[in-house]
Protein backbone atom coordinates (compact mmCIF):
# COMPACT_ATOMS: atom_id res chain seq x y z
CA UNK A 1 0.00 0.00 0.00
CA UNK A 2 2.84 2.17 0.88
CA UNK A 3 4.24 1.95 -3.20
CA UNK A 4 -0.10 3.06 -4.08
CA UNK A 5 1.03 6.46 -1.95
CA UNK A 6 3.73 7.22 -3.53
CA UNK A 7 2.52 6.82 -6.54
CA UNK A 8 -0.39 9.20 -5.73
CA UNK A 9 0.78 12.58 -5.83
CA UNK A 10 2.19 11.42 -9.13
CA UNK A 11 -1.00 10.20 -10.64
CA UNK A 12 -2.06 13.50 -9.71
CA UNK A 13 -0.13 15.80 -11.13
CA UNK A 14 -1.10 13.97 -14.47
CA UNK A 15 -4.27 14.12 -13.32
CA UNK A 16 -3.83 18.28 -13.64
CA UNK A 17 -1.54 18.22 -16.75
CA UNK A 18 -4.25 17.01 -18.39
CA UNK A 19 -6.75 19.43 -17.34
CA UNK A 20 -4.43 21.98 -18.23
CA UNK A 21 -3.71 21.00 -22.08
CA UNK A 22 -7.77 20.55 -22.05
CA UNK A 23 -8.46 23.85 -20.95
CA UNK A 24 -5.32 25.06 -23.27
CA UNK A 25 -7.31 23.13 -26.12
CA UNK A 26 -10.75 24.69 -25.53
CA UNK A 27 -8.98 28.03 -25.55
CA UNK A 28 -7.10 27.79 -29.06
CA UNK A 29 -8.72 29.66 -31.94
CA UNK A 30 -11.92 28.29 -33.60
CA UNK A 31 -9.77 27.57 -36.85
CA UNK A 32 -7.03 26.01 -35.19
CA UNK A 33 -9.73 23.53 -33.68
CA UNK A 34 -10.93 22.97 -36.59
CA UNK A 35 -7.08 21.69 -37.40
CA UNK A 36 -7.33 19.57 -34.56
CA UNK A 37 -10.49 18.17 -35.64
CA UNK A 38 -9.09 16.97 -39.21
CA UNK A 39 -5.84 15.80 -37.17
CA UNK A 40 -8.69 13.58 -34.88
CA UNK A 41 -10.08 12.59 -38.16
CA UNK A 42 -7.27 11.46 -39.52
CA UNK A 43 -6.33 9.10 -36.64
CA UNK A 44 -9.84 7.55 -36.40
CA UNK A 45 -10.97 7.11 -40.26
CA UNK A 46 -8.68 3.68 -40.05
CA UNK A 47 -10.46 2.37 -36.77
CA UNK A 48 -13.84 2.96 -37.47
CA UNK A 49 -13.48 1.88 -41.24
CA UNK A 50 -12.22 -0.85 -40.68
CA UNK A 51 -15.27 -1.04 -38.15
CA UNK A 52 -17.82 -0.93 -41.38
CA UNK A 53 -18.18 3.29 -41.14
CA UNK A 54 -18.21 5.17 -44.56
CA UNK A 55 -16.40 7.89 -43.04
CA UNK A 56 -13.64 9.89 -44.46
CA UNK A 57 -11.19 13.11 -43.15
CA UNK A 58 -12.49 16.56 -44.62
CA UNK A 59 -10.69 17.81 -47.66
CA UNK A 60 -9.74 21.25 -46.81
CA UNK A 61 -6.96 22.88 -47.58
CA UNK A 62 -6.25 25.10 -44.31
CA UNK A 63 -4.30 22.58 -42.51
CA UNK A 64 -0.98 24.79 -41.36
CA UNK A 65 -1.83 23.42 -37.96
CA UNK A 66 -0.31 24.73 -34.58
CA UNK A 67 -0.55 22.80 -31.23
CA UNK A 68 -0.16 24.02 -28.16
CA UNK A 69 2.90 22.74 -25.92
CA UNK B 1 -13.33 25.13 -43.85
CA UNK B 2 -13.41 28.98 -44.63
CA UNK B 3 -14.33 27.97 -48.55
CA UNK B 4 -17.36 26.13 -46.63
CA UNK B 5 -18.66 29.07 -44.77
CA UNK B 6 -18.00 31.25 -48.07
CA UNK B 7 -20.03 29.55 -49.55
CA UNK B 8 -23.02 29.35 -46.99
CA UNK B 9 -22.19 33.04 -47.07
CA UNK B 10 -23.20 33.93 -50.66
CA UNK B 11 -25.99 31.43 -50.19
CA UNK B 12 -27.55 33.53 -47.87
CA UNK B 13 -26.65 36.80 -50.31
CA UNK B 14 -28.57 35.18 -52.86
CA UNK B 15 -31.33 34.53 -50.41
CA UNK B 16 -31.57 30.78 -50.84
CA UNK B 17 -31.48 30.28 -47.32
CA UNK B 18 -32.87 33.22 -44.90
CA UNK B 19 -29.88 32.70 -41.94
CA UNK B 20 -27.66 30.04 -40.71
CA UNK B 21 -25.39 28.98 -37.52
CA UNK B 22 -22.79 26.44 -37.48
CA UNK B 23 -24.49 24.01 -34.69
CA UNK B 24 -23.66 20.66 -33.77
CA UNK B 25 -20.05 19.14 -32.22
CA UNK B 26 -18.73 21.93 -34.61
CA UNK B 27 -20.54 24.44 -32.45
CA UNK B 28 -19.81 23.16 -29.08
CA UNK B 29 -16.09 23.18 -30.31
CA UNK B 30 -16.06 26.74 -30.94
CA UNK B 31 -16.23 26.80 -26.99
CA UNK B 32 -14.44 23.71 -25.81
CA UNK B 33 -11.42 21.42 -27.07
CA UNK B 34 -12.11 19.86 -30.26
CA UNK B 35 -14.54 16.93 -30.26
CA UNK B 36 -14.02 14.30 -33.40
CA UNK B 37 -16.90 14.88 -36.06
CA UNK B 38 -17.27 13.77 -39.23
CA UNK B 39 -20.06 16.22 -40.65
CA UNK B 40 -20.76 20.07 -39.62
CA UNK B 41 -24.01 20.60 -38.58
CA UNK B 42 -25.88 23.90 -39.56
CA UNK B 43 -28.60 25.15 -38.75
CA UNK B 44 -31.02 27.01 -41.39
CA UNK B 45 -33.98 28.96 -41.41
CA UNK B 46 -35.25 28.89 -44.94
CA UNK B 47 -37.46 31.12 -46.82
CA UNK B 48 -41.05 30.39 -47.07
CA UNK B 49 -41.84 29.10 -51.02
CA UNK B 50 -44.88 30.64 -52.44
CA UNK B 51 -47.14 27.95 -51.26
CA UNK B 52 -45.88 28.03 -47.65
CA UNK B 53 -43.95 25.14 -47.30
CA UNK B 54 -40.66 25.08 -45.92
CA UNK B 55 -38.45 22.90 -47.91
CA UNK B 56 -34.19 22.23 -48.38
CA UNK B 57 -35.05 21.24 -51.99
CA UNK B 58 -34.04 25.20 -53.54
CA UNK B 59 -30.88 25.16 -51.36
CA UNK B 60 -30.15 21.66 -52.15
CA UNK B 61 -30.80 23.29 -55.69
CA UNK B 62 -28.75 25.75 -55.18
CA UNK B 63 -25.75 23.93 -54.02
CA UNK B 64 -26.08 21.53 -57.23
CA UNK B 65 -25.95 24.70 -59.07
CA UNK B 66 -23.09 25.72 -58.23
CA UNK B 67 -21.35 21.92 -58.61
CA UNK B 68 -21.37 20.65 -55.34
CA UNK B 69 -22.76 16.92 -54.92
CA UNK B 70 -24.93 14.91 -52.07
CA UNK B 71 -23.15 12.72 -49.63
CA UNK B 72 -25.36 10.71 -48.20
CA UNK B 73 -27.02 13.45 -45.75
CA UNK B 74 -24.44 15.87 -46.57
CA UNK B 75 -23.84 17.99 -48.99
CA UNK B 76 -20.45 17.98 -49.89
CA UNK B 77 -18.95 21.75 -49.84
CA UNK B 78 -15.55 22.34 -50.73
CA UNK B 79 -14.66 19.03 -49.32
CA UNK B 80 -17.00 19.14 -46.10
CA UNK B 81 -19.65 17.36 -45.73
CA UNK B 82 -22.30 19.36 -44.80
CA UNK B 83 -25.88 18.37 -43.07
CA UNK B 84 -28.27 20.85 -43.26
CA UNK B 85 -31.04 21.45 -40.75
CA UNK B 86 -33.77 23.69 -40.48
CA UNK B 87 -34.89 25.13 -37.16
CA UNK B 88 -37.99 23.26 -37.03
CA UNK B 89 -39.44 24.22 -33.58
CA UNK B 90 -39.33 26.95 -30.72
CA UNK B 91 -35.89 26.37 -28.94
CA UNK B 92 -34.08 25.95 -32.38
CA UNK B 93 -35.56 29.31 -33.97
CA UNK B 94 -34.51 31.20 -30.76
CA UNK B 95 -31.33 29.73 -30.99
CA UNK B 96 -30.30 30.86 -35.28
CA UNK B 97 -31.86 34.45 -34.06
CA UNK B 98 -29.77 35.19 -31.29
CA UNK B 99 -26.59 32.75 -32.57
CA UNK B 100 -23.35 35.13 -32.20
CA UNK B 101 -21.14 36.33 -35.14
CA UNK B 102 -18.08 35.29 -35.17
CA UNK B 103 -15.12 35.17 -37.88
CA UNK B 104 -13.60 32.16 -38.71
CA UNK B 105 -10.02 33.41 -40.20
CA UNK B 106 -10.99 36.34 -42.20
CA UNK B 107 -14.77 34.90 -43.37
CA UNK B 108 -17.66 36.07 -41.12
CA UNK B 109 -19.87 33.13 -39.75
CA UNK B 110 -22.41 32.41 -37.06
CA UNK B 111 -22.39 29.66 -34.32
CA UNK B 112 -24.94 29.04 -31.75
CA UNK B 113 -24.38 30.14 -28.07
CA UNK B 114 -23.01 27.86 -25.88
CA UNK B 115 -26.50 28.34 -23.95
CA UNK B 116 -28.41 26.69 -26.70
CA UNK B 117 -26.00 24.35 -27.57
CA UNK B 118 -26.66 23.21 -23.99
CA UNK B 119 -30.68 23.22 -24.08
CA UNK B 120 -30.78 21.80 -27.66
CA UNK B 121 -28.55 18.57 -26.48
CA UNK B 122 -30.85 18.50 -23.41
CA UNK B 123 -33.86 18.35 -25.69
CA UNK B 124 -32.43 15.79 -28.44
CA UNK B 125 -31.32 13.63 -25.65
CA UNK B 126 -28.78 11.03 -26.98
CA UNK B 127 -25.86 9.69 -25.27
CA UNK B 128 -23.72 11.76 -26.67
CA UNK B 129 -25.26 15.11 -26.47
CA UNK B 130 -25.11 14.10 -22.59
CA UNK B 131 -21.18 14.12 -23.26
CA UNK B 132 -22.00 17.59 -25.09
CA UNK B 133 -23.73 18.73 -21.55
CA UNK B 134 -20.85 17.66 -19.58
CA UNK B 135 -17.79 19.26 -22.03
CA UNK B 136 -20.14 22.23 -22.40
CA UNK B 137 -20.80 22.83 -18.43
CA UNK B 138 -16.93 21.91 -17.96
CA UNK B 139 -15.27 24.22 -20.51
CA UNK B 140 -17.41 26.61 -21.75
CA UNK B 141 -18.09 30.21 -20.23
CA UNK B 142 -21.95 29.60 -19.73
CA UNK B 143 -23.84 32.15 -18.78
CA UNK B 144 -25.76 30.85 -15.72
CA UNK B 145 -28.62 33.27 -15.58
CA UNK B 146 -28.94 33.17 -19.48
CA UNK B 147 -28.95 29.57 -19.77
CA UNK B 148 -31.75 29.04 -16.58
CA UNK B 149 -34.13 31.28 -18.72
CA UNK B 150 -33.57 29.40 -21.98
CA UNK B 151 -34.08 26.22 -20.32
CA UNK B 152 -37.27 27.52 -18.84
CA UNK B 153 -38.74 28.91 -21.40
CA UNK B 154 -38.43 25.22 -23.26
CA UNK B 155 -39.30 23.51 -20.38
CA UNK B 156 -36.00 21.99 -19.94
CA UNK B 157 -35.23 22.44 -16.40
CA UNK B 158 -35.98 18.61 -15.28
CA UNK B 159 -33.89 17.25 -17.66
CA UNK B 160 -30.98 19.58 -16.97
CA UNK B 161 -31.41 18.85 -12.93
CA UNK B 162 -31.51 14.79 -14.29
CA UNK B 163 -28.74 15.19 -16.12
CA UNK B 164 -25.65 17.32 -14.19
CA UNK B 165 -26.78 16.07 -10.43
Amino acid sequence: MEGMDNLKPEIERLITAKEQRRHKLAALSFAEKVRLVVKLQQMAVPVLRARGRAVRVWAIDDLKLVVPK
Amino acid sequence: MEKTLQVLNDLARSGVLSRYAIGGAMGATFYVEPVLTFDLDIFVILPQTVSGLLTLKPLYEGLRARGYTEEGECMNIEGVPVQFLPAHNDLLVEAMTEAREVLYEQTPTRVLRAEHLTAIALQTGRDKDRERVRLLREQAELDRDYLANVLTRHSLEGKWKAWTT
